[in-house]
């Protein structure tokens, strides 16, 4: 295997596995908190290796420094690359029927930076004093070298820098590859779901990204040279630092990304369940409309974040008013999916399930996130296990759900072998159930007050009553974490034995599936194909009748019409409906 | 409970008594020797109302904020009903289905779609913003409530990792003056009057936060925060810091005592004139009040 090949499919195999390595690091890390809030400063199993002063048992700073390295490497190393680096730089091509990225060097480039960020990551768990402990969100003066002085916080600052880097990249890739790249007939209104959702994503990884990136760079100068612009006081000795600009410049970048993190699941949602209802979407326009409208207003909502942190009203107010607006296009969005399963032939295949569990916690998380949208609402919930049920909940479970439905469908067409489907639907059932075990107990417990982050949240009298509520919770993230099992034997046992598959298992139209066999060869198609319809052309009685069969390829013509012409084809009757084909 | 293996830990664990902690370096508590005014606990009982509850609500406008959350909360079981219903019978009803619906919808249920989800909105996010900005307006950004008040109590608190250093401006009502009240981790108020906070830090950013009175506001370097609430009873409840602020950052607790005016205003007096005794003009670390900043 060669590391440095340009291939996007090879790339994107590459960061499958760094960013499923990622994510078993990232949820080992949770299973240690979830310990640490069942079992307080007990030594955590297995552990003792590595802490050996104290047979394994959580301190107060070694804690600290694993939710820091949770939420961080969640964000950046696994899930991010998962959705981006893996399914994206995999599916987007072989979607829009290009024969490579725009820029097919520049995404090795991106992904040695994202190697290169993990191996900080990695390396930062073997220097003195330990890896970042400042939260993931590393907010200053907590993380410049006065109060976290480790070696360890500065190498995480500069992964956080790389993967930045890399996301731009891919991010610019994507949007130039979707503009520049599409196959002849493949219009905008024929572009699948998920192409809209990576699309969107990208461009808010193009304009927010560097947001981080210039965030974090200032915040690497203040600690390695001296500059103060995030410390307060500088303005007394001349400077004009300001702790809460950089708060207001993270989350000018973070807003967007729990979008990033969702855009490209949203898309994968509503392609799947048109796929697996054998239907086209309900409202393709409509729904992929309402998801570009989330991406216009993800930028202009993130100091809901701030509404505790002293803010002027008329910011507070402004604030309040555009983050309540942003569930109105959701709305929309969602209730199109259940209006496409409606009147549908719903098939329950592994990536259909992982999609209506990727709704189902999606659903839940999104509602949640309504109290924490109205300033009042927000003050008794804000930084309490509320907030954290709600996001693990729609970036977290909803997003890792979506990864693994993609996972599922495009495996054959990644490797030219299925998963096998009782394995996969045991772990994509058992994985949603235990995820709304893990942050429904996880919601409960922040309604009660239980702030995040803590320690020993029993320090508080009136949070001690909470100890069966989050040993339950416990209880349920380790079945989970055990779940995953169901995964890895799968993998396992496919990439060896596993059954090999035709071109289109899932007999569905889009490119990938119809015109190229499984696995793809270097260059996707030979010749390019030439669009004719939509993504979702299904149960089409014409099709029905012609060819005795309920799909229909989208560079596909019927046997006497082999010389159409693509803009006489959309006159072929009933078509112009399936997913906005004109 | 068997010996724990390291001292951090242990005394992590043993320091779960219900009185409030003092940072290492923290000076004694000003009050030292202060009679406790009898009428009230000194330790927070546990106070809760359930595990499926808010933490109980010692304040007089926290129950707006309760009642708003209980609304959300109606709208959000309504909602979660709808979809996960809906979603449940399409799969029930339809699972390999003979036939499937060919098209995208029509002109009608697009326009449905359109129509309930702007329904859905305009109702739950409707409500959520109008009660929000009532209390927004009555209460949480309407500082002439404390400062028209002649009663208001007002308190400088600087937060420390990981400590809550209270300053009361004592009977002159002038803030940096001798009989300036200081306590660590422990506030004092009176019930039923306004009691109007500023807050600072010195070191990180630290979260206060009364969870029994629905009070939270960020504690950041370079700048004053200010925020406001009433107690409705007398009782004693936890202070919290929500923000990470280092190691320690779980251990950051205080007490509040809610009081009858009168043991306040004797507590004040006689803390008063004991701190009065003590001042030292030239330890200008300890002078870190300020004059207090209008609305
Ligand atoms: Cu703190």
């Amino acid at each position: 295997m060669n590391l440095f090949a340009s291939d996007h499919k090879a790339v994107a195999r590459r960061y499958l596995w760094g960013g499923l390595g990622f994510l078993l690091l990232g949820g080992l890390l949770a299973l240690i908190i979830r310990w640490q809030w069942a079992y307080p400063g007990q030594p955590v199993p297995g552990l003792a290796w590595a802490m050996p002063e104290s047979h394994g048992a959580m301190t107060p700073p070694a804690y600290t420094a694993v939710f820091t390295m949770h939420g961080l490497i969640m964000i950046f190393f696994a899930v991010t690359p998962l959705l981006f680096g893996a399914l994206g730089h995999f599916v987007l091509p072989l979607s829009i029927g290009a024969r490579g990225l725009a820029f097919p060097r520049l995404s090795v480039l991106g992904f040695w930076l994202y190697a290169l960020g993990g191996a900080l990551v990695l390396g930062s768990f073997a220097v003195r004093l330990g890896p970042a402990s400042a939260g993931w969100t590393s907010y200053p003066p907590l993380s410049t070298s006065v109060f976290t002085p480790s070696l360890g916080q500065t190498l995480v600052t500069v992964a956080v820098l790389c993967a930045a880097a890399s996301s731009f990249l891919y991010g610019l890739n994507f949007v130039v590859t979707v503009v520049r790249c599409r196959a002849p007939g493949m219009t905008w209104g024929r572009l699948t779901l998920t192409v809209w959702g990576l699309f969107f994503a990208s461009v808010l990884n193009v304009l927010f990204v560097p947001v981080l990136a210039a965030a974090t760079a200032l915040l690497l100068m203040d600690r390695l040279l001296g500059t103060q612009f995030f410390i307060a006081g500088a303005a007394a000795v001349g400077g004009g630092g300001d702790p809460v600009v950089y708060q207001h410049l993270f989350w000018l970048f973070g807003h967007p990304e729990v979008y990033i993190l969702i855009l490209p699941a949203w898309g994968m949602v509503g392609d799947f369940v048109a796929f697996f209802s054998r239907k086209p979407a309900h409202g393709y326009r409509l729904t992929a409309g309402a998801m570009g409208v989330v991406t216009a207003l993800s930028g202009l909502v993130y100091a809901h974040h701030l509404f505790t942190s002293g803010m002027s009203p008329v910011l507070g107010r402004t604030f309040m008013v555009l983050t309540l607006l942003i569930s109105l296009p959701a709305e929309v969005m969602y209730l199109n999916w259940l209006m496409t399963l409606w009147r549908g032939s719903v098939r329950l295949t592994s990536p259909m399930l992982a999609a209506l569990g990727t709704m189902v916690v999606f659903g839940l998380g999104g509602i949640t996130g309504l109290s924490l949208g109205a300033v009042a609402t927000d003050v008794p919930l804000h930084g309490t296990l509320w907030v954290v049920g709600h996001f693990h909940l729609t970036m977290g479970a909803a997003s890792f759900l979506a990864v693994f439905a993609g996972l599922y469908f495009w495996f054959p067409k990644m490797f030219g072998r299925a998963l096998h489907e009782g394995l996969a639907k045991a772990h994509v059932v058992s994985s949603a159930v235990l995820f709304l075990g893990v942050f429904g107990g996880q919601l409960a417990a922040g309604y009660a007050g239980q702030l995040r982050r803590l320690y020993d949240p029993y320090q508080y009298t009136y949070l001690k009553h909470l100890l069966p509520l989050n040993q339950w919770t416990s209880a349920c993230a380790f079945l989970l974490g055990a779940a995953q099992v169901l995964f890895i034997v799968n993998l396992v046992w496919t990439l060896s034995r596993g059954r090999v598959v035709g071109a289109n298992p899932w007999k569905v139209g889009t490119l990938e599936w119809t015109c190229t066999p499984s696995p793809p060869p270097a260059w996707n198609y030979d010749p390019v194909p030439v669009v004719l319809r939509g993504p979702h052309a299904l149960s089409q009685p014409e099709v029905l009748e012609r060819l005795g069969r309920d799909w229909m390829g989208q560079a596909e013509s019927f046997p006497e019409e082999s010389e159409t012409e693509p803009g006489q084809a959309e006159g072929v009757g009933g078509m112009s409906t399936s997913g906005g084909a004109a | 409970m068997k010996a724990l293996p390291t001292g951090t830990v242990a005394k992590a664990l043993s320091a779960q008594v219900p009185e409030p902690t003092s940072a290492p370096h923290a000076p004694a508590p000003s009050n030292a020797g202060v009679p406790e005014p009898t009428s009230t606990p000194r330790a927070p009982a546990p106070s809760h109302t359930g595990t499926l509850s808010l933490p109980e609500d010692a304040s007089t406008h926290g129950h707006r904020i309760d009642a708003l959350l209980a609304w959300s909360h109606r709208f959000d079981a309504v909602l979660i009903t709808v979809a996960l219903g809906w979603l449940v019978l399409a799969v029930w009803r339809f699972r390999k289905a003979k036939q499937a619906a060919s098209d995208g919808g029509t002109r009608r249920s697009r326009a449905w779609v359109l129509g309930l989800a702007l329904g859905a909105f305009v109702v739950v996010d409707g409500t959520l913003l109008l009660g929000s900005e009532g209390y927004l307006r009555d209460v949480l950004w309407n500082f002439s409530v404390p400062s028209e008040d002649p009663r208001t109590v007002r308190i400088e608190i600087n937060a420390h990792q990981w400590s809550w250093e209270a300053r009361y401006a004592g009977e002159d009502g002038r803030f940096n003056t001798s009989d300036d009240v200081v306590t660590w981790n422990d506030l004092r108020v009176p019930v039923g009057v306004p009691v109007w906070v500023q807050l600072v830090s010195t070191d990180v950013v630290h979260g206060f936060s009364l969870p029994h009175f629905r009070v939270k506001l960020d504690a950041i370097p370079g700048r004053v925060n200010q925020t406001w609430f009433q107690a409705a009873r007398e009782g004693a409840w936890e202070a919290a810091c929500y923000q990470h602020c280092g190691t320690s950052h779980y251990r950051m607790r205080g007490v509040l005592t809610a009081m009858s005016p009168e043991s306040y205003a004797t507590w004040l007096r006689e803390a008063g004139k004991q701190s009065a005794q003590a001042w030292d003009a030239e330890d200008v670390a300890a002078h870190w009040g300020w004059e207090w900043k209008a609305p």
